[in-house]
């Protein structure tokens, strides 16, 4: 099958007028023809299979939303070619609209004055959604969601978590091929997240949509995506399976030492002092290089010691690392794997 | 795809607006009691301007006051903005999930200020007849009002253009407000919402009806008086007309370089 969502080096730039600083500056400006080139994307070249849900990460300013941008159809890109169900969107801007579906977790698509069901059947309309195919995902979205109980409340009267779950219906009503996620768990507590996540699941598992998901919650990409593509200063940093991620930091390991009198500086041969705060310090260790028992037994012999714990890296102290250190100075895969 | 279908989306936005202006109750009612207050003040002035003959005798007491209640109602429905969502999306950037829709923006923000302008019709109804508890007000034959209606229609087309091009402004500088003052102003003015045209002197009179704002108002309210009779209709619908296609012209070209905007800004 030919992928879905295909990019070749996809290049933005943005070119502004330059600013000047000060009253006078501002005066120049005025006048002024001088631009200033900021490149947003430099070179992102991927492809997606249809139905897979990718996380697509980076910190903020990397280009995310850039990228999301072009492939929706309302950026076009500098140079490169960008394609999403075959459709080149910015050339196709409303071609590309029928096939594709957006949810923002910070802005809504949602009619603020009316009753939820209105803006569904708003969006019926805008899609030329058959009643029989409307019948069907409504009922269906209205009890995976639980929507039952506020379809007919104006939205601004809605919680953040109803309304998120109202802002997925909408975005999925017309059977969207492609949907892409921009922060849509922010602000909502547990629960609300697991819900949301539960959902995007479930419909990427029944119905075979594929979702991009941007977000900076990476216990969301943890909880459902099985690929990341990591981006920072507009450059494709990684694109690969999380598992693979783990196996090549997962040899690295932190001991978490409470210490029980004040040390003024802590430093054990054989581990990486990570972070400090009051008496609580963070060893990183690679455990090719050290075990635990003599790192341990190191601390011990310097230090009085309240309390100690380990952990092991998270997905996120990955990503950190890679943004620090950038991935390919990152260490080698164990032998043998 | 079908007509229907084509067009399906856009009635369903005018349906909404229409429905979402209805949930602003207290607004409406304060529309229809801001018309009665102003058409009291207006009474008197022009009342007390007659009684010192301090007006042309040409356009008797009753044709002024019929003016300006028609005037009046007429602006129930002309002041309302319905494109001013264009400039709201763009401050607060949901422009671009607008964009990521399959329709037609300014055809969106054409039919949500339908819709509103159809619910605040509705007002002409109740205020009509509070009106004539204070106004004695003239009813031209059949064929006069259809020519009115024809002109009025035009003329809310000319005001829809005008203020679509004023909050496409926002596309450049995010605010409007200085440069939507302005052209109020000059409209309430220079449209003859308040003093008639005709009551201007020579040259001045013959450049302001010239002028678009006239369009709006003007040429709508002498048709209906009388001041253009059935001969100048052509020409009077062909003004108006040549001011729609002037401003529908530039609507196209400030949309396409306002959606190049987004496109190269991003949102």
């Amino acid at each position: 099958m030919p992928p879905i969502i295909e990019t070749r080096d996809l290049r933005k730039v943005f070119r502004s007028l330059k600013r000047r600083p000060g009253m006078g500056g501002a005066l120049q400006t005025l006048f002024s023809r001088d631009y200033e080139d900021k490149v947003a994307v430099e070179g992102v070249t991927m492809a997606l299979e249809p139905g897979e849900l990718v996380g697509y990460i980076g910190p903020n300013g990397a280009g995310k939303s850039t990228t999301i941008k072009m492939l929706t159809g309302i950026l076009v890109p500098t140079s490169g070619e960008v394609r999403v169900n075959g459709i080149v969107p910015y050339a196709q801007r409303r071609r590309n609209a029928r096939t594709i579906g957006v949810v923002f977790g910070q802005r809504s698509q949602l009619y603020w004055d009316l009753p939820l069901i209105e803006s569904f059947e708003l969006l019926r309309a805008i899609y030329g959604v058959s009643a029989e195919r409307y019948r069907a995902n409504l009922a269906s979205f209205t009890e995976l969601l639980d929507m039952e109980s506020f379809l007919r409340t104006p939205v601004r009267q809605l919680s953040l978590g109803q309304r998120m779950r109202g802002d997925f219906a909408a975005a999925m009503l017309h059977d969207p091929k492609v949907v892409f996620l921009d922060e849509p768990t922010i602000g909502l507590d547990v629960v609300a997240k697991e819900a949301i996540r539960e959902f995007i699941a479930r419909v990427n598992r029944e119905r075979g949509t594929t979702f991009i998901l941007t977000t900076h919650d990476l216990a969301d990409v943890e909880r459902l995506c099985r690929r990341i593509v990591l981006i920072d200063k507009g450059t494709l940093v990684y694109d690969g399976e999380i598992e693979a991620l783990r196996d090549r930091y997962g040899n690295f390991r932190t001991l978490v030492v409470q210490l029980s009198e004040d040390a003024p500086e802590v430093a054990v041969e054989g581990a990486e002092l990570e972070s400090r705060e009051g008496d609580i310090v963070r060893l990183r260790f690679d455990r090719r290089t050290i075990s635990a028992e003599v790192l341990i037994r190191r601390v011990a012999e310097h230090y009085r010691v309240h309390d100690l714990s380990i952990e092991e890296p998270e997905l996120e102290s990955i990503i950190r690392r890679i943004y620090l250190e950038g991935y390919h100075d990152a260490p080698a895969p164990e032998e043998g794997r | 795809m079908t007509l229907g279908a084509l067009l399906a989306p856009y009635l369903a936005f005018a349906g909404k607006a229409f429905s979402r202006e209805a949930t602003y109750r207290m607004e409406v009612f304060t529309n229809v009691g801001s018309l009665i207050v102003r058409l009291y003040l207006m009474k008197t002035v022009w009342t007390a301007l007659y009684a010192q003959n301090a007006a042309p005798t040409d356009v008797p007491l009753h044709a002024i006051l019929t003016y300006t209640a028609i005037a009046l109602l007429m602006s129930l429905v002309l002041e309302i903005d319905g494109t001013r969502a264009i400039r709201d999306h763009v401050r607060e950037g949901t422009i671009a999930t607008d964009l990521m829709k399959p329709i037609s923006l300014p055809l969106y923000f054409f039919s949500d200020g339908l819709g509103q302008t159809l619910l605040h019709a509705t007002l002409i109804v109740p205020a009509l007849a509070v009106s004539l508890l204070l106004v004695h007000i003239d009813l031209p034959a059949p064929p006069v009002l259809a020519a009115f209606a024809l002109s009025f229609a035009l003329g809310y087309l000319v005001n829809f253009l005008l203020n679509f091009l004023m909050n496409c402004v926002a596309f450049w500088t995010l605010e409007t407000f200085a440069i939507q003052l302005m052209v109020r102003w000059a409209s309430d003015l220079l449209s003859g919402q308040i003093i008639p045209l005709i009551f201007f002197p020579g040259l001045f009179q013959t450049a302001l009806l010239a002028l678009p704002f006239a369009a709006i108002y003007s040429t709508p309210l002498l048709i209906y008086l009388g001041d253009i009779p059935p001969s100048g209709y052509a020409a009077a619908f062909a003004l108006q007309a040549g001011w729609l296609l002037a401003f529908a012209a530039l609507a196209v070209v400030v949309w396409r370089a306002a959606q190049r905007r987004v496109v190269v800004q991003g949102g």
